[in-house]
């Protein structure tokens, strides 16, 4: 039998070069600005795309013309998710100052977690189904309405013919996407990894989650309790750029240590074994990959890193994108300037037996 | 050397499929070449007079043992039954498993509880029933519902990438094996039949209205299949410690992108030409160590030239044309559960030295590097085998299996 005989890339070397979001801050390249952040948390704006029955209000991504943005997209037949994939990526690699034309684009992954894919567009072909029979459906929207087809946008758009994979996995689809991109590298399956995650809010999303019970009062402009345990639905896109360490004009965010991700188990052990050395001198971003915006998570930090840890704590607008926060907590955190050393991205769903886990991912902040 | 401990190995194979519940079935259909594509009499409202009438279904399908109820979807139940007949012999060892990991692929998952009625409004359809079953929705609930029902603690993930899912979700959880992410991982995939996807390739026209005919020149289009199949992964030195019986090595894995068309492959199967051949350079063989491929041979006019193009490619300056085959003539189009059925019958072929043909296969594409099976099963031994997988957005992925004795 052959061994994989390719030399593995150590996982210390990997670093995160470039950041592109579209989130309700807005289309942005790199870090979001402190005049964005440091002033009073944002607030949930009032839904319009469809009649409610009263004011309830989620994290919204304020409609903008990609174009205006990405010079030359075209996105007139793309729902939000893949036009949102597209604007991160290259909002992404332009920050991280990567001219693919003098890439190896064979050698490019494409890794992208979402909760719910193309449901925008599942809606619409159920709706085309509704009125005209499942034989009279639109041909034009049957591919769009695959999950994986906003990580095929943004590989046809850049020409990215490396791996191109979609992932969903309940709270954490994020940290696992980062983690499988990391892999990627790791084994020299890619020499450089876009990772995206993100998903769109739409009717059918908030109204069952309305329907759940798993919602904020402050969704429906009450004010919440302190054992509230409901969140407020956010929508969006976070792509980030994931290399060797070593390129010249790089400027890394963040080196890329290990990651974790499991259903169960003892979360402070495994954690605390990945984290070897670097428990000691600790900052947490405690992420919440559940949608509940006050899960015990930064007691779980606490109890991993001990008191001395700096912890950010969860922000609500990446809590509200349930499954895929993790990459814009981890945005809001290093827009924070949480200073150098290790850091630590922890996300947590501690509810109910059958729905415990948790992710960790090790990152060094230089 | 061998290092046993980045060796991926195949230890045990669950399968649900239109000729049954568990790999004998599937291999026995296949062995006395029975077709499972049939009309199906408008088992589905709304179809009559489309071309969608012919399928694979699987009809008695029986519930898992315990624990199901209207929060798991058809695509779960599937999923879940392939996952207990890959686990059936570890009863014994159950300490060790409980933090396996669980790598699930689908395209459907929930879609098959869900009706247009969501569209017109949301609210009344969940006050209606609607509510659970729209839970099942996230692919990720496919990969949850096996994890919970074996009680499996260690990470899970969903994989949706069009067609290339199954093969796809094999090939991640290796990567994860080689990471040390858990000890053991049930990867695979699982789709239901539903009117969603019936509808959606009656409205591409790519649905044959007769039984498929992949690879010939007459060939119309696909038809679609229902099943699931869950593959146990570990590395050698796992399997070894706890004396598994080891099926198959996973000797190689790649995946690409075509980077060429939202749905329509690479004319010349560039992509997936690429695919094949980081697949042999990771498993260190050349073209003629391949013995057969099997293909993913969907039936439509334009995947079946681009894969002929892609074997010429892969498999150019082999000594003779590569044997290629494509199972999907059997049961049709599983979707995401395709890569991962066509794994468990490429991992027969080299487990029993049977290379299956193509069923109706009687003129087919001209392509001088490729010896397409058709006619009768073809005994030989069979060291490697190749399962190639492609789908909707570009995605490919190859998988290369070799007996224990490779």
């Amino acid at each position: 039998m052959t061994p994989l005989m390719t030399p593995t890339l150590p996982a210390a070397n990997i670093s995160i070069t470039g950041i592109g979001s579209v989130s309700p801050y807005g289309p942005l390249a790199g870090l979001i600005p402190p005049e964005l952040i440091a002033q009073s948390p944002l607030q949930p704006s009032a839904i319009t795309a469809w009649t409610t029955a009263g004011l309830w209000r989620a994290f919204l991504v304020k409609p903008f013309r990609p174009v205006s943005v990405v010079p030359g997209l075209k996105t007139r037949r793309l729902d939000r998710l893949s036009a949102w994939a597209l604007v991160a990526s290259t909002l992404a690699i332009q920050d991280a100052g990567i001219d693919l034309s003098q890439v190896d684009r064979s050698r490019v992954a494409v890794v992208f977690a979402t909760g719910f894919g193309c449901v925008e567009l599942t809606a619409s072909f159920y709706q085309s189904a509704f009125a005209n029979g499942w034989s009279g459906t639109d041909p034009s929207t049957f591919p769009e309405t695959l999950a994986n087809s906003p990580a095929s946008h943004v590989s046809l758009f850049h020409g990215l013919r490396g791996p191109n994979i979609t992932v969903g996995s309940k709270s954490f689809a994020a940290e696992s996407a980062l983690i499988q991109a990391a892999s990627l590298l790791r084994h020299r399956q890619a020499d450089l990894a876009i990772v995206l995650a993100g998903d769109t809010l739409t009717q059918a999303v908030y109204e069952w989650y309305e329907a759940a019970n798993l919602l904020s009062p402050a969704c429906f402009n009450s004010e919440p309790l302190p054992e509230d345990c409901g969140f407020v639905p956010s929508e969006g896109v976070t792509a980030l750029v994931l290399e060797p360490a070593g390129r010249q004009q790089a400027r890394p965010y963040a080196y890329y240590r290990a990651g974790r991700w499991a259903s169960g188990g003892q979360p402070v052990e495994i954690v605390r074994q990945m984290l070897g050395e670097s428990a000691s001198s600790l900052t947490i971003c405690a992420g919440n990959g559940a949608p509940c915006a006050t899960s015990p998570i930064i007691a779980l930090a606490r109890e991993i890193a001990g008191r001395a840890a700096v912890v950010v704590p969860p922000q609500a607008v990446a809590a509200g994108l349930a499954d895929t926060g993790a990459l814009l907590h981890l945005l809001l955190a290093l827009s924070s300037r949480p200073g150098s050393g290790p850091a630590l991205l922890l996300g947590a769903s501690l509810g109910t037996s059958g729905d415990r886990g948790f992710a960790a991912l090790l990152l060094e902040l230089p | 050397m061998t290092d046993i401990r980045k060796t991926i190995v195949v230890t045990s194979v669950g399968v649900v499929s239109p000729y049954g519940i568990g790999l004998d079935c599937l291999q026995a259909g296949m062995l006395s070449g029975q077709c499972c594509l049939a009309p199906t009499n408008d088992l589905y409202p709304g179809f009559e007079g489309t071309t969608a009438q012919v399928q694979a279904n699987i009809s008695k399908l029986p519930l898992p043992a315990q624990g199901f109820n209207s929060r798991h979807s058809r695509t779960d139940r599937l999923a879940v039954l392939a996952a207990q007949d890959a686990v059936a012999n570890f009863a014994g060892e159950r300490p060790a498993f409980r933090e396996s990991g669980v790598v699930m692929a689908s395209t459907v998952a929930g879609l098959t509880e869900i009706d247009p009625g969501i569209a017109q409004d949301p609210a009344a359809w969940y006050r209606h029933g609607g509510l659970s079953r729209a839970a099942t929705y996230p692919v990720a609930h496919v990969a949850d519902a096996v994890g919970e029902h074996l009680g499996l603690r260690g990470p899970r993930c969903a994989v949706s990438v069009a067609c290339a899912s199954g093969a796809m979700a094999i090939a991640l959880a290796a990567n994860l094996l080689l990471d040390q992410a858990a000890p053991m991982i049930l990867a695979g995939g699982s789709d239901a039949i539903c009117p969603f996807t019936l509808s959606g390739f009656n409205s591409l026209q790519a649905m044959d209205p007769d039984p498929c005919r992949p690879f010939d020149r007459n060939r119309k289009g696909l038809n679609l299949g229902e099943g699931s199949a869950v593959l146990v992964l570990e590395t050698l030195a796992g399997a070894a410690a706890r004396h598994a019986k080891v099926l198959a090595v996973l000797r190689g894995w790649a995946m690409t992108n075509d980077a060429f068309h939202p749905t329509a492959p690479h004319q010349q199967g560039n992509g997936l030409a690429d695919c094949m051949r980081r697949a042999m350079e990771m498993a260190e063989v050349g073209c003629d160590d391949i013995g057969y491929v099997n293909a993913h041979g969907t039936g439509t006019p334009l995947n079946d030239i681009a894969e002929a193009n892609a074997y010429e490619t892969a498999f150019r300056g082999r000594s003779r044309p590569i044997p290629v085959s494509s199972t999907k003539s059997y049961f049709g189009h599983c979707l995401g559960a395709a890569g991962a059925l066509e794994a468990a019958i490429t991992i027969t072929a080299v487990c029993r030295g049977a290379l299956f043909p193509t069923l109706r296969l009687t003129d087919p594409i001209e392509s001088p590097g490729v010896d397409w099976l058709r006619g009768e099963v073809r005994r030989q031994p069979l060291p490697l085998a190749m399962s190639v997988s492609a789908g909707f957005g570009g995605s490919n992925t190859a998988l290369i299996f070799g007996s224990v004795r490779s």
